[in-house]
């Protein structure tokens, strides 16, 4: 029985058996998580950001955002690109103009974008020339007092669109 | 001696892709694509500096000039130059503007003015952020559930309208 064993696996090659992982199963959740983050890239290449403070409102808009000077307002605080301009709380009234209705410090800040804008462009045929475009990052429970004061500061400035920057509802 | 051919020999080997080269390339596509995700969903709301012109407007049209004004507790739908009252748009019992009939009569009104896209806001009540965005909301969107509205192009070809009064201009900042 022995040597009948032994003659019948005389001629198979004694190979070493290698651990053959399956992979069909990873495959199938990689491709799922490619398309889930396909659905959810975001192809304008603009990164806008919303500081902890500011809660924005919901909106049915499905406009995408556009390219332009980014002012983001909290109930206590503005900035200009992340740049903290001005303290509300604190300075609202010392640093306001023409009957309470400009506030000096974003208008300088916004100045300052603009001609920085406009001098890139003039340097660099490829640079963005300024469009006038604000898009504006305001929490949803700030008044319309002040963002009457936030919209005449901004065309006083030379912007003449704002883009009120809204979150979309999910559908 | 004739012998049967060896089973062994003719049977076909089945050959696995080789999916290596493809996991490595879908691993590097995700996380560039996980660097590149916005899992929350930022749009915009557009709105032009309101420009007082001298030009005069063209005879033929008269022009809606259509004007919300937001009191604290109606809407006041104006039109015509100079602006005459149209409607008064209350709150609904829970105190809250009634976004409903203000959508409903403002669709009336752009089915008798395909055309005209502007409406004029002028909130004197000091309502909050959130409630202006959803009268603009009320004022701008087509819901799906909103008959379908064709107006004309340019070249004379009928196109379905995909927004109610998309241009937002805000009429009294400087007050």
């Amino acid at each position: 029985m022995r040597s009948a064993r032994s003659i019948r696996k005389r001629g198979r090659k004694r190979t070493s058996s290698t651990f053959d992982l399956d992979i069909t199963s990873l495959l199938d959740i990689l491709v799922i998580m490619l398309v889930f983050l396909l659905q959810s890239t975001n192809s304008t290449g603009i990164i806008m950001t919303v500081p902890k403070d500011v809660e924005l409102p919901v909106s049915q808009s499905a406009t995408p955002s556009n390219e332009g000077v980014v002012v983001q307002v909290s109930p206590t605080t503005i900035w200009v690109e992340d740049k903290e301009v001005l303290n509300i709380e604190s300075n609202l009234r010392a640093s306001t103009d023409q009957g309470g209705r400009r506030i000096i410090p974003l208008f300088n800040e916004l100045v300052k974008r603009k001609e920085l804008i406009q001098l890139s462009a003039k340097s660099s045929p490829e640079a963005n020339k300024f469009g006038g475009v604000i898009n504006l990052i305001v929490d949803k429970t700030v008044k319309y007092s002040f963002i009457k004061k936030l919209l005449y500061t901004s065309a006083e400035a030379g912007f003449q669109e704002y883009k009120f920057v809204v979150m979309g509802i999910e559908q | 001696m004739y012998r049967a051919p060896s089973r062994r020999k003719t049977k076909k080997e089945f050959v696995k892709p080789n999916l290596i080269p493809i996991l490595d390339a879908v691993f590097i596509f995700i996380f560039f694509l996980l660097m590149s995700a916005n899992f929350v969903k930022i749009y915009e709301i557009p709105s032009n500096v309101p420009i007082i012109s001298d030009a005069e407007p063209p005879k033929n049209e008269k022009p809606l000039a259509l004007t919300l004004r937001i009191t604290s507790s109606y809407i006041q739908i104006m039109t015509g130059v100079p602006s005459s009252t149209l409607t008064r748009i209350g709150k609904t019992s829970d105190g809250f503007y009634d976004l409903e009939k203000l959508h409903s009569t403002l669709l009336n009104l752009k089915n008798r003015n395909l055309k005209e896209e502007t409406v004029i806001f002028e909130p004197i009540v000091d309502l909050t952020y959130e409630e202006i965005v959803k009268i603009m909301d009320a004022a701008r969107e087509l819901r799906n559930t909103d008959p379908a509205l064709f107006a004309k192009d340019k070249d004379g070809v009928e196109m379905r309208l995909k927004a109610l009064f998309p241009k937002i201009i805000f009429g009294n900042i400087q007050s």
